[in-house]
């Protein structure tokens, strides 16, 4: 008996030792686990702060738009990005008579695309420092700053990344204007009709084929004319009855139907239908409209 | 001051060299063949400021030399020259607006010679202020006779008038005592007949009592106008009489000075010491008298002047005190500025100091007589070289004075102890053995071997080295040519240190063989900074072929007819001489150039480079450019100036297309500063760069770049020849592919993006302009 005794407790303490183990390791694991958890939510906290950061620095890069609504009295820049940082960007400079604008977007969002949308302000901003080129010009120099900085060269394993972009130059004294686009289009409102002057079918960086000049297309332009420039995010949006994408087509009509409202009244109506198209569902890309009347 | 350009007028050969710019470093040389003018040019340089011409400088036709030559001078400079008046504005205005002061020495035909100063415009000026001037004493002179004509009318006029009324009173007078006469008669008898006889006569004396009045009247008028009249008259006839004293006094004063010069041109002729003493007396008895006379003239002049200033103002009816008062007034703030006389004479004090450097009296004599060099006799062989020798050593005459031969043998040979002439004071060269020459002299006198001189004193020069002691003639004429030349720079820096110099030198090194002439150049190279140097040659080692700028060739009108003019080509229109006085650079560059296929008499295009060279060509054809072009390389940039200098060498027309980067920007200005004396027009004409293309690659859009030229897909944000530059290709390789292309006929024009088609476009504009 006494061995019994003497048994059982040590079986029992065997028992009970695992028992206890078990419990110890829970203990442990939870501990881990919250200790995790609290990295993780400190990781997040951190990197929610960094991306509120990476966005006020996005922000301070983006140009001041008081002087572009100076230049322009009756335009709008409908700038709606999909998270904290945008792969969306507007720019726009002047010298003397000569004002460039541009709606580009960046391959990928977020800060990938945050990245790309940085260095291309900054490519512009070099571009232009010295006098405001031809349309063409600007995004033939573009493309080559993207292709040195990512080092692209051709080669079949390289990263393909860069932007679509639509850019224009208007010499206030001439009322010309000149327009240039990688893959994006020009919109141009005269009269109730509205004119599509197609983008290059080219990238900004590096192609599948050879690079060739971008066209320079030259509009003269009328008093009242409207233009558009975008990114495809509007477009792109699915929504509506049966979630489909809401397409050039629509923005088209749409902008055809709001054409003779304020162009501040005009980015009201955008947003409204957008958010309207939207819906409950997640916004898939940033979206950047801008709109001049002239 | 530097000397920057010259015009000779009826100099021996020359008629009239129009304005020749001197080379903006410095160094000018003119070639020609012998008899050209050459040294007609240097010489006549020379007189212009020593105003010394000799009889055979005198044209045939007797019309008188002139030469002009400009300065340049600056803002501050100008301040510093002229400070005891006032520069008049219009002609400061005219001297800043040039940068330039230009004096022209005329001769008269007694070879006596004045300055005049300006050039042009300023000439000009003053030949219009003086043209006002003399329409202005013409019209008072034509006045004034007027006046004078005038008031002897009114004088003659009044007397007549005086004569009048005194006659009217004597009628008057007669008729009294009848009047009187006739009312006795009617108050003793009064009746009809004596009442009307009575009524007769009283009316007969109102009527000449009217008359009378009259008359007075009119001749009051008549002296008023009189007295005004004989007032201007008399100021008038004052003017004349000053006029007339002006006249006698220039009268007197040429008298006096045809005197003095034939009788200076007699004294001149005068052989034996007897008959010089004799004439000597008389001549400066007139030269006083002529120097009176001179004054004379001068107080007359300016008599003559004030008193047609003042007659001129009195006759437009001003007071004549007040019209004195305005005058002198005048005359007092004139006098404060410059005339054009003072600004010629002060001007003359400032510009370099010129010197004329030939063998016949540069070059060290073996021997010179002691009286030649202090009487300065001019026909003496080695009489400069000997002056200067003395000038360095510090040497003057009172030194050779001392009576005691032992003593002043004492003197000179401790002298000669001291004088070693270092030839690096002021070039770098190094010629012959040693740079360190020693010259010593010794006074020695004529012994009976030479009895017309005996016991008279000469100067007997040696030049000593480490190894012997040799008479000057002894020694190579190189030596001797550089020592001469150093002593006279040497002399010249002691004794004009204050101003810049300018050294004409005919045939430097004549007979000096090939090695000591290119010597002489580098000496030149070595004190152009501080001496301007002029130089005649016709030797081609005098010649540096890639300063072609430099040169001026100097050659007869009509080729070997010796009579005809001399004319001068400048550097731009070397092109036009002849090849014979071209000779000299042809012969230093060898074959004649155009002989050569790649070089063509005319619409040669000279480019920075080979590649320039292979992009232009291929790029030309490629736009089926019509006119005949022949572009040219250069090895690069820098040898551009030396390939202008061949073409101008062999008088091949020629144009420059430069780069627009700052080695191009930098030769073009050195082009148009050495080759067209920095006038922009002239340069513009004949080079171009290639605006905003720093880099023949540059003509390439970046990706016509990439595509056509580098075949690479890379991106490049730098100007393609940076590229090229940073990635370490060859330019040359790059060309060559890019032509292979065109000519496989795998490139078009219109494969090119407009940037590239914009940037062609500019180029074959530029050069389609000035192609003929």
């Amino acid at each position: 008996m006494f061995t019994f005794f003497i048994i059982l407790p040590f079986w029992l303490l065997y028992l009970n030792m695992d028992y206890l183990k078990e419990i110890a390791i829970e203990k442990e694991l939870i501990a881990k686990i919250s200790e995790q958890k609290n990295k993780i939510e400190q990781q997040q906290k951190e990197l929610g702060e960094s991306l509120e950061y990476a966005s006020s620095i996005q922000s301070a890069l983006l140009p001041d738009l008081r002087l572009f609504y100076k230049i322009f009295p009756d335009s709008f820049v409908l700038f709606k990005p999909r998270d904290i940082v945008s792969g969306d960007f507007y720019w726009y400079a002047r010298k003397g008579c000569r004002v460039v604008f541009t709606a580009a977007d960046c391959t990928g969002h977020g800060v990938p695309g945050a990245f790309m949308s940085m260095l291309g302000i900054s490519f512009l901003n070099e571009i232009v420092s010295k006098s405001i080129p031809r349309a063409n010009t600007f995004l033939n120099r573009l493309r080559e700053n993207i292709m040195k900085a990512l080092h692209q060269t051709g080669e079949r394993h390289e990263n393909k990344d860069g932007m679509d972009i639509a850019l224009c130059v208007i010499d206030l004294d001439k009322l010309v204007m000149e327009f240039s686009g990688a893959f994006n289009p020009l919109y141009l409102i005269r009269k109730g009709v509205l004119h599509e002057t197609r983008g290059d079918k080219m990238p900004i960086g590096i192609n599948a084929i050879t690079e060739k000049s971008f066209t320079n297309n030259i509009i003269k332009l009328e008093k009242g004319d409207l233009i558009y420039l975008f990114s495809d995010g509007y477009a792109d949006q699915f929504g509506g009855p049966n979630d489909k994408k809401f397409k050039h087509k629509s923005l088209r009509e749409l902008l055809i139907k709001i054409r003779k409202k304020s162009m501040e009244t005009q980015k009201k109506e955008l947003e409204r239908s957008f958010i309207t198209w939207k819906g409950d569902r997640e916004q898939i890309d940033d979206v950047l409209l801008i709109g001049i009347k002239i | 001051m530097w000397f920057k350009r010259f015009k000779i007028k009826n100099y021996r050969s020359i008629v009239d060299t129009g304005w020749n710019e001197l080379a903006s470093d410095n160094i000018t040389g003119l070639i020609g063949q012998n008899e050209s003018g050459k040294t007609s040019i240097l010489e006549a340089l020379n007189s212009f400021y020593n105003g010394i011409v000799s009889d055979d400088i005198l044209r045939s036709d007797l019309s008188l030399p002139e030469v002009s030559c400009s300065f340049s001078v600056s803002k501050n400079e100008l301040k510093t020259f002229f400070t005891e008046k006032k520069l008049p504005e219009k002609i400061e205005e005219f001297i800043l607006d040039s940068g330039q002061i230009t004096l022209t020495r005329t001769w008269n035909a007694d070879k006596s010679s004045y300055l005049s100063f300006g050039g042009e415009k300023i000439r000009e000026y003053y030949s219009n202020v003086e043209e006002q001037r003399k329409k202005q004493d013409e019209k008072t002179m034509l006045e004034l006779h007027c006046v004078i004509e005038e008031a002897k009318k009114a004088e003659k006029i009044s007397g007549e008038v005086l004569l009048e009324a005194e006659e009217t009173k004597k009628e008057y007078n007669t008729l009294l005592p009848v009047l009187t006469r006739a009312r006795k008669i009617h108050d003793k008898n009064p009746n009809k007949d004596t009442q009307n006889q009575l009524q007769k006569l009283l009316l007969e004396e109102e009527r000449l009592k009217r008359r009378l009045e009259k008359k007075r009247a009119t001749l009051d008028s008549r002296l008023h106008k009189l007295a005004e009249l004989s007032d201007k008259s008399r100021f008038a006839q004052l003017c004349l009489d000053s006029l007339d004293e002006h006249e006698n006094a220039r009268l007197h004063w040429e008298g006096s000075y045809k005197e003095l010069s034939d009788l200076q041109y007699y004294f001149d002729s005068l052989q034996t010491d007897n008959e010089i003493k004799g004439i000597k007396g008389k001549l400066d008895m007139t030269n006083t008298q002529h120097l009176e006379n001179d004054k004379k003239l001068e107080k007359a002049k300016s008599r003559a002047d004030f008193r047609l200033a003042v007659t001129s103002r009195i006759l437009k009816g001003t007071d004549p005190s007040e019209a004195e008062d305005f005058v002198e007034k005048e005359i007092r703030k004139k006098a404060a500025y410059y005339s054009e006389i003072e600004l010629a004479d002060e001007s003359f004090k400032h510009i370099p100091f010129f010197e004329l450097f030939e063998d016949f009296s540069s070059l060290l004599p073996n021997r010179i007589d002691l009286e030649d060099i202090f009487t300065r006799n001019r026909s003496v062989e080695g009489i400069k070289a000997a002056t200067n020798f003395l000038i360095v050593s510090g040497l003057k005459a009172t030194f050779f004075e001392e009576r005691s031969s032992r003593i002043l043998k004492q003197k000179i040979e401790k002298l000669n102890n001291e004088i070693s002439l270092n030839f690096q004071d002021y070039w770098r060269q190094s010629l012959g053995k040693d740079n360190k020459i020693k010259i010593q002299f010794e006074l020695e006198h004529y012994d009976n071997t030479h009895p017309d001189k005996m016991g008279k004193p000469y100067l007997e020069f040696w030049i000593k080295d480490e190894q012997e002691r040799l008479y000057p003639k002894q020694r190579s004429r190189g030596v001797r040519w550089f020592l001469s030349f150093y002593l006279e720079l040497k002399a010249n820096a002691i004794e004009n240190s204050e101003k810049s110099r300018v050294f004409l030198i005919d045939e430097p090194g004549l007979s000096l063989h090939a090695r000591a002439q290119e010597d002489v150049l580098s000496v030149f190279e070595d004190i152009k900074e501080d001496i301007q140097i002029i130089y005649s040659t016709h030797s081609p080692h005098l010649i540096n072929i890639n300063k072609l700028y430099r040169l001026l060739a100097v050659q007869r009108a009509v080729e070997d007819d010796m009579k005809s003019e001399t004319v001068i080509f400048d550097p731009r229109s070397l092109n036009e001489a002849s090849t014979d006085t071209l000779s000299p650079i042809y012969t230093l560059m060898g074959t004649k150039l155009s002989d050569h296929q790649f070089v063509k008499k005319k619409n040669n295009v000279i480019v920075e480079d080979t590649p320039t060279y292979y992009y232009l060509s291929t790029i030309f054809r490629l736009v089926g450019y019509k006119k005949d072009l022949y572009f040219l390389p250069a090895t690069e940039v820098n040898n551009v100036p030396t390939l202008v200098n061949l073409l101008m060498g062999w008088r091949l027309d020629f144009l420059v297309l430069l780069d627009d980067d700052p080695d191009g920007n930098r030769v073009y200005r050195e082009l148009r500063r050495t080759h067209f004396s920095n006038n922009e027009e002239l340069a513009s004409e004949k080079i171009f760069r290639m605006e905003s293309i720093g880099c023949i690659e540059d003509i390439f859009s970046t990706i016509d770049f990439k595509n056509f030229v580098l075949h690479k897909r890379v991106g490049i944000t730098e100007s393609n020849s940076e590229h090229i530059e940073m990635n370490e290709l060859s330019r040359a390789k790059l060309a060559a592919d890019f032509i292979l292309d065109v000519q496989n006929n795998e490139l078009k024009l219109e494969d090119f993006d407009d940037e590239t088609i914009d940037n062609i476009q500019k180029v074959v504009k530029i050069l389609d302009k000035a192609l003929t």
